[in-house]
């Protein structure tokens, strides 16, 4: 893998040492997605609390921290846990009260304030999601295959063929050829500069947002550090994980973009006005016309804009997926402070690649589409916030009455607006693309804090 | 919260209605003598309107604002009360007459619809109330960070107030906020935004109108 700077530019802090405890963070809250990438999620339940206990003393040293982030590395692992998970392994009620409500409840029961209704609804998740039952989650990442497979083995060294401890689920991952999402597009460009992580990214990825946002125990955007779980060990250098498997419907999409574009490049026009970026990842506010797959491929290159020229949406329209994303300094209706609604993204492709001829609807039935970890110090109330606001409604940014065309729940003819001279382009008929099969919230605990865990009880 | 009438069959609505107003007739019976009457008068058109409701389809019901207050559609409301530091109404109130009437900051934050400011009890309390968009909980924090000044030296004569950058600030809020328990709103789902840009339309067609007329 190569290192950030050689990727995506910036330098070492010119600070002095960074002011986050890196060694205490686990490594996939900064450390980027490598590109390739493969790895695995695994989901487990702890059936007696000294097994799970004795599962985190076997992952812990394992499990990597973000010392040195910036640099290449092998393959790392990160462990979350659940509310659910917290009290199997036996966590003191006390301290299990010390955790935001809407961690408490799991991701569920938050289903009205996350908007999950209709086919997104909880009963239609795929089990074990919406059940009790989903207590720790490991994911595994790595830029080659030999180094995913030999961390995976470590991994299941850890919990296999010990009862007390079930492997739910697993589900293997990886960039599709070129890097590819299940819709085709390359995914995981825009991500928040952490404040105070040892390395600067370069200024186009926007001004550094206060790490206590992103992490528990430093100070956030307005100067003081978000609650933060109790005792002050399991809570320190910690944060929230919102977990969210996707499907996506390849066949409607691509029906979509068939029924809306006679032409390959009408076609492709439209995929890149949905999200925002050309499927090449090059954005459409640096290539309003035509694609760029140079700049899509350059990350150096790729993030580098705003929306300060165009305003009415007319290169990138108001409501594509990225500006409701990341509005950056789009003017917006609601006075919003857009820095404290950003999460860090970790996505990963599962499943077939994307098929650009498959237009049956086999092809929605396919398991194939995106697991995202969404990582903030605030993960529940921040993915809420963006599901109400950003996400399946458009008031915020003049796309009145729309939804997110890329993870919005869509109803029955639902429109997407693209702003145009002289006269707007609605399209009529956008269906739910990417389904949601489930998901739940975790707490991913610092390095101390799993050793204090696994040494709970004596 | 129970079954609302419009998610029921037309029969079995009808049956609820009479049971909630013969409830109602008891009720009354020991109230005000003028009430009673009225509604003895008033019961037949009372039951024209409500089965005239019965027949219309999306009508819009109460739900919550999320972690307190009622809301319609895109609507909520949130009504608090709050005792108020010695001298705090004459505060307050030299800071409403500086603004004269003039809430620029409310039209940037885009989804308050209105706000009123009314001192009650001899001027040892007052009374907040607001209709705005979406949820409770979504922009507070957005306050804390983009108009902290504002917010301070509005609510600071609220016995208490902790700071809107407070942590405490959210539990605050919730302690004096009392949810209103019936809620109208007469376009449930013209936001803020959504008016401003009809009205911009509207402008824009009669004009385009009168050019063609």
């Amino acid at each position: 893998m190569s290192s950030v700077k050689e990727t995506v530019g910036g330098d070492l802090s010119k600070d002095a040492p960074p002011m986050l405890e890196l060694d205490e963070i686990q490594a996939v809250i900064l450390r980027q997605r490598p590109a390739p990438y493969f790895g695995t999620h695994v989901l487990l339940r702890v059936d007696d609390a000294r097994a799970g206990r004795e599962f985190l003393r076997r992952i812990s040293p394992h499990v990597d921290s973000a010392a040195g982030w910036w640099k290449p590395a092998d393959a790392w692992l990160s462990v979350g846990i659940s509310h659910a998970g917290l009290e199997a392994i036996g966590l003191p009620k006390e301290s299990l009260q010390s955790f935001p409500e809407t961690f408490r409840v799991g991701m569920a029961a938050r289903a009205r304030e996350l908007r999950d209704d209709g086919v997104n609804a909880p009963k239609n998740w795929e089990k074990p999601f919406g059940t009790a039952e989903v207590h720790i989650g490991v994911s595994a990442f790595s830029d080659s295959a030999d180094k995913w497979r030999r961390a995976m083995s470590i991994a299941r060294a850890a919990y296999e063929g010990f009862s007390g401890v079930k492997v739910l689920r697993t589900q293997d991952f990886g960039a599709q050829p070129g890097d590819r999402n299940s819709l085709g597009y390359k995914d995981g460009i825009d991500q928040p500069a952490v404040e105070g992580s040892g390395f600067a990214l370069p200024p186009a990825w926007g001004r550094p947002i206060k790490a206590g946002e992103f992490i528990l125990g430093y100070p956030g955007e307005a100067g003081v550090p978000l609650p933060m779980p109790q005792p002050d060990v399991l809570g320190r250098n910690g944060t929230f994980v919102g977990f969210r498997k996707y499907q996506s419907r390849v066949g409607a999409f691509n029906r979509f973009l068939h029924a809306n574009g006679g032409t390959e490049a009408e076609r492709e026009l439209v995929a890149a006005k949905l999200v925002g970026r050309w499927r090449s990842g090059a954005p459409l506010t640096l290539a309003p016309e035509v694609d760029d797959p140079k700049l899509g491929a350059d990350p150096q290159r790729n993030n580098a804009f705003d929306y300060s020229k165009d305003s009415r949406g007319r290169q990138a329209p108001l409501g594509c997926h990225i500006r409701r994303m990341n509005p950056r300094d789009t003017p917006l209706n609601h006075l919003t402070d857009v820095n404290i609604h950003r999460v860090i993204r970790r996505g990963s492709t599962y499943g077939p690649p994307y098929d650009p001829n498959d237009l049956s609807e086999k092809a929605d039935e396919v398991s194939r589409g995106a697991i995202f970890l969404f990582i903030s110090a605030k993960a529940m109330a921040t993915m809420e916030f963006l599901q109400q606001e950003w996400i399946d409604e458009g008031d915020f940014i003049g796309a009145n009455g729309e939804k997110d065309p890329i993870i919005g729940r869509q109803e029955e003819g639902a429109t997407f607006t693209i702003p145009k001279d002289p006269v707007r382009r609605r399209i009529r008929g956008i269906e739910t693309f990417n389904v949601l099969r489930g998901g739940e919230y975790f707490f991913m605990p610092s390095m101390s804090a799993l050793k204090w865990l696994g040494n709970l009880g004596g | 919260m129970a079954t609302p009438t419009s998610a029921m069959s037309r029969p079995q609505a009808e049956r609820v209605m009479e049971q909630k107003l013969r409830k109602v007739q008891e009720i009354f019976a020991d109230g005000p003598e003028i009430g009673r009457l009225a509604l003895e008068k008033g019961t037949a058109a009372f039951k024209q309107e409500l089965a005239a409701a019965m027949g219309q389809t999306g009508a819009t019901q109460q739900t919550t604002a999320g972690r307190i207050g009622a809301r319609q559609g895109s609507v909520s409301e949130l009504t608090i009360i709050v005792p108020l530091v010695a001298g705090g109404a004459k505060r307050t109130r030299a800071l409403l007459e500086l603004l004269e009437g003039n809430f620029q900051g409310a039209d940037a934050v885009g989804t308050v619809h209105d706000m009123r400011f009314v001192f009650l009890d001899n001027d040892t309390k007052l009374l907040f109330a607001t209709a705005y968009d979406g949820e409770w909980d979504a922009y507070i924090d957005d306050f804390a960070t983009k108009i902290p000044n504002t917010m301070d030296i509005v609510f600071c004569n609220a016995v208490g107030w902790p700071g809107i950058r407070s942590p405490a600030i959210k539990d605050w809020i919730v302690k004096h906020q009392i949810p209103a328990a019936a809620w109208y709103v007469a376009n449930p789902n013209l936001t803020v935004s959504k008016a401003r840009r009809l009205e911009r339309v509207g402008t824009a067609v009669e004009e385009l109108l009168d050019k063609i007329g």
